[in-house]
């Protein structure tokens, strides 16, 4: 049974059009089901589990790329669902998802081809993309259980923890290997600054890559990481790979 | 051993890269190849390729199927396969590898031990069993 969720910005007039085209398309296909809208009211997390507990085995975001972040921890803490996507507005992961825009997504949604991808869990917390860390002087990460430690000897390092990568500060070196969310492996990567004309620009040539399983971030001062750019986990986190954790529908087009 | 000129990454092959930015302490055990470019001090153990770039400083024991070196290594090298020494490499330590290919200017302060089977008669050792052998020796003298 599918569930629709719908991101609270659709509540806007704008949207109600390309919505209603979209509810016909799924009922065209024979994919409709339930539909709620988000709103300061409801929480997106209570919604889901209520849902799962009524029958959904496919629980669909509507909405953008923040409606997509805010709902894939909440689909891996439940097994067994499958997740899928409407972007509403146009944005990178549904790009890099081979998903396009509006009333056309549902003809994946009915196609169902399925991937089942990692994600990356920072103590409880699950993501989708990459965790960022600000530089601090007295920041250490132990990687794989502590065997060796990462230092920044410049301190101006800008750190991430990637599973996947769609952002344009990465696309460039889309082509490796690394940050493929199937390998089974997260990638710690260092991409240094440096300061020309006053701007400050980040240098690919000199980034360093780890493939990690298991990481653990400290700091004698209490640092905050974004995951996804939407949540905040504050320092000591344990980061690790949570192996094909997602069941995902993906387009023909998808980048991975 | 390695394609491209020093300095270059190829795509899609190398899994791990400690760049100039970073200072890698302890026990490293890389399962693909390594480029290191940065500081690293410990142990630094790959199955595959290591290559250490001119600006590289280790401070570590090496165990790596191929190696090749521009840098600066302190440390003991076992090498399955290939160590190659660059003109800008100084090694200070013992070298044991298969085959090995120094360049003019490379500077090795150490051992060296090169030659078929070197690499691999290092893997295989059975001390416990010659010890048993020894010590009933031994019993049976008395």
């Amino acid at each position: 049974m599918y569930f629709y969720l719908y991101d609270s910005f659709l509540n806007n007039k704008k949207y109600t059009s390309i919505l209603a085209k979209i509810e016909n398309r799924l009922i065209d296909l024979g994919i409709n089901g339930k539909i709620e809208k988000l709103s300061v009211l409801k929480s997106a997390q209570e919604v889901v589990e209520d849902n799962i507990k009524s029958g959904a085995d496919t629980i669909v975001a509507v909405g953008n790329e923040a409606t997509f972040a805010k709902i894939v921890p909440l689909v891996a803490k439940q097994n067994g669902i499958t997740l899928g996507f409407i972007p509403v507005v146009e944005n990178a992961i549904a790009k890099f998802l081979g998903i396009p825009l509006g009333e056309k997504a549902c003809d994946i949604l009915s196609s169902r081809l399925i991937e089942r991808i990692d994600l990356g869990k920072a103590n409880d917390f699950y993501f989708f993309s990459e965790l960022n860390i600000p530089e601090s002087k007295d920041l250490t990460l132990e990687c794989n259980g502590g065997h060796f430690r990462i230092n920044s000897t410049n301190h101006s390092n800008i750190i991430q923890i990637c599973n996947l990568t769609y952002t344009p500060l990465k696309r460039e070196v889309g082509s490796r290997k690394f940050c493929d969310p199937r390998d089974g492996l997260l990638e710690a990567i260092f991409t240094p600054t440096t300061s020309f004309l006053g701007r400050s620009r980040l240098d690919l040539n000199k980034r360093s890559v780890f493939p990690i399983r298991k990481i653990k971030i400290k700091s004698s001062n209490s640092l905050s990481l974004i995951a996804d750019g939407e949540t905040v986990i504050k320092t000591p986190v344990l980061v690790q790979v949570a192996p094909k954790k997602l069941k995902l529908i993906v387009g023909k087009e998808r980048k991975f | 051993m390695f394609k491209k000129e020093e300095g270059e990454i190829k795509e899609g092959e190398t899994e791990t890269i400690i760049g100039p930015s970073v200072k890698v302490e302890g026990d490293f055990h890389g399962e693909g190849s390594v480029v290191v470019e940065g500081q690293v001090s410990g142990t630094l153990r790959t199955n595959q390729n290591l290559r250490i770039g001119a600006n590289a400083k280790i401070k570590a024991d090496i165990q790596a199927a191929n190696v090749l070196i521009a840098g600066e290594v302190r440390g003991n090298l076992q090498i399955k396969e290939k160590a190659e020494l660059k003109s800008t490499a100084k090694v200070t330590g013992d070298i044991t590898t298969k085959v090995i290919s120094i360049e003019t200017g490379a500077v090795l302060n150490g051992k060296c031990t090169s030659g078929n089977g070197i690499g691999e008669v290092k893997e295989s050792p059975k001390p416990k069993i010659r010890n048993n052998r020894n010590n009933n020796l031994k019993k049976e003298e008395f």
